[in-house]
């Protein structure tokens, strides 16, 4: 009797100190981390996930660092503050002030980090919001021309030669507001690939990279939120579902101020130094990451808000005849038009939104 | 000298009852392991510069408030209900209640306007106050997000 109670006991301690086996492609990280004007939210799966999580934080920060414009130690803030002299400048920002080049002439000027003189304007850059009378912003739509910012790169690729430099024309200043987070989820893709990260998802503030699919075996489910109610986070036009995907978009109720009943939000156009008045609310970018970048998405979702709805979708059309990237736009009129041909992305409309649903081809 | 012999020792009622809650015991710690270990009811987090500083069940309000200070600013985040008139529930247009910043003296209200959030894993964001209050845990929903643009 004393041995069979004796396996008894051990049977069930035995029982007890089995935990369930750690699965490394389920264990999980989750970190929120304040940074680039935004609140960043990434989860990390795999058997390096933690290493992953906070390897990704400490690129965020450095990518903070370097690129902001409201810190005066920062790079950005030393290029702005050189007068149209010559700087040195990272890498990070040698790439960026290249990519931002040419998103600026593929979209004729619709994308524009030079946009920065006429953004102060309106006091989007310190919240401290005001109507600019139409003499400044003569006075400053000159200095909005990203051809005149220079750079030259270095040719040493060990990094102990002459680093790279960057010049601005004479009064001119730029900010990376509308691609730095496209950039940083680029940074991301690197992290999680060298920590054998299977799956992740981080949403960096309109910014969403889903890294694989989810434990499940589903695909993400991303909202889309309705520009017409900002305020209910249970409001979508729609989900999208991806997997290895990008996903940005820029909306004209994202950061705005009213003044005499008349509502002026945060997209300048670099035309007029106005708010963008082209008929759309929000623009969504998609691409893969193989294929696409989160610059890129970052940089078209502004720049094709700014452009309308017409433009934006002829624009789609003729980027690898609509399969380098995918759209979800959200009209003023009330309409949500879907423009992927290549069915990048599952999406579910919100019947109940009051939208009507169109695709484009 | 030979050795007494021990008594032999027969299993008493004790004997049994000892045997039953180490089972039980054992039992419970390896069922809540298997399960995953986790609570699954809807937590909401609170975290200031990335530091967490406090876990609750969105019910723990249902009598009043809970106010935060942090950064020179004052958030109150509170359920979706009117404290003083709990009848008329202040719901978000989607019905659902949930929690909301109903206060703050921060310059950009940005958090006040987020309204009520009631799903795991949406949130509320101050960042003049670097405060954000995060939903986890709760019962998947299916037809929910992971994220949301925007």
């Amino acid at each position: 009797m004393r041995r069979f109670t004796a396996y008894v006991l051990l049977t069930f301690l035995f029982l007890s100190g089995c935990s369930a086996p750690a699965d490394p492609d389920t264990a999980q990280e989750s970190i929120q981390v304040i940074a680039m004007d935004t609140a960043m939210l990434i989860t990390t799966y795999g058997e390096h996930s933690v290493t992953a999580a906070y390897a990704a934080e400490d690129r965020i920060r450095e990518l903070e660092s370097a690129l902001s414009r409201t810190d005066p130690d920062s790079e950005v803030s030393r290029l702005n503050a050189a007068g149209g002299e010559a700087v040195e400048i990272s890498g990070d920002l040698q790439t960026i002030l290249s990519q931002s080049a040419q998103y600026s002439q593929e979209t004729g000027g619709a994308f524009d980090i030079t946009v920065a003189p006429a953004a102060t304007a309106w006091g989007f850059t310190a919240d401290r919001f005001q109507i600019p009378s139409q003499t400044e912003l003569d006075r400053l739509l000159p200095l909005v021309d990203s051809s005149q910012v220079s750079i030259i790169p270095s040719l040493d690729s060990s990094g102990d030669g002459p680093k790279a430099t960057a010049r601005l024309g004479p009064g001119q200043s730029v900010d990376l507001g509308a691609i730095a987070k496209g950039y940083a989820a680029d940074q991301l893709c690197k992290v999680f690939d060298a920590n054998e990260i299977p799956r992740a998802l981080a949403d960096l503030g309109g910014n969403v990279l889903a890294w694989g699919d989810r434990p499940d075996g589903a695909p993400w489910r991303v909202g889309i939120q309705d520009p017409a109610h900002p305020d209910d986070k249970n409001a979508l036009v729609g989900v999208l579902e991806i997997v290895d995907s990008f996903a940005v978009t820029s909306g004209s109720y994202q950061r705005y101020f009213e003044q005499d009943g008349k509502r002026y939000h945060h997209i300048i156009d670099p035309a007029t130094g106005y708010p963008a008045d082209s008929g759309l609310t929000s623009v969504t970018v998609v691409a893969g990451t193989g294929s696409g970048s989160g610059a890129m998405c970052d940089a078209y979702s502004t720049a094709l808000f700014i452009m309308g709805e017409e433009k934006a979708l002829d624009f789609w059309r003729s980027q690898l005849n609509g399969s380098l990237f995918s759209l979800v736009l959200v009209t003023e009129d009330g309409r949500v038009v879907v423009a992927d041909k290549i069915n990048r992305f599952a999406f579910a409309p919100n019947e109940d939104s009051g939208y009507a649903y169109e695709t484009a081809s | 000298m030979p050795m007494k012999p021990p008594p032999k020792l027969r299993p008493t009622a004790w004997d049994g009852l000892v045997v039953l809650c180490v089972a039980a015991l054992a039992l419970g710690t390896a069922f809540f392991q298997w399960r995953g270990g986790t609570s699954q009811a809807l937590t909401a987090v609170v975290s200031v510069d990335g530091t967490e500083v406090d876990r609750f069940a969105p019910a723990d309000l249902a009598a009043s408030p809970r106010t935060y200070e942090h950064n020179g600013y004052t958030l109150e985040v509170a359920l979706s209900i009117d404290y003083e008139h709990p009848a008329s529930s202040v719901l978000p247009p989607s019905g659902k209640s949930g929690l909301c910043v109903v206060r703050s003296d921060c310059p950009t209200q940005d958090c006040v306007h987020t309204g009520t959030i009631t799903e795991s894993g949406q949130s509320i964001v101050c960042l003049p106050a670097r405060f954000i209050l995060c939903l986890e845990g709760g019962t998947p929903d299916p037809d929910g997000v992971d994220a949301v643009l925007g």
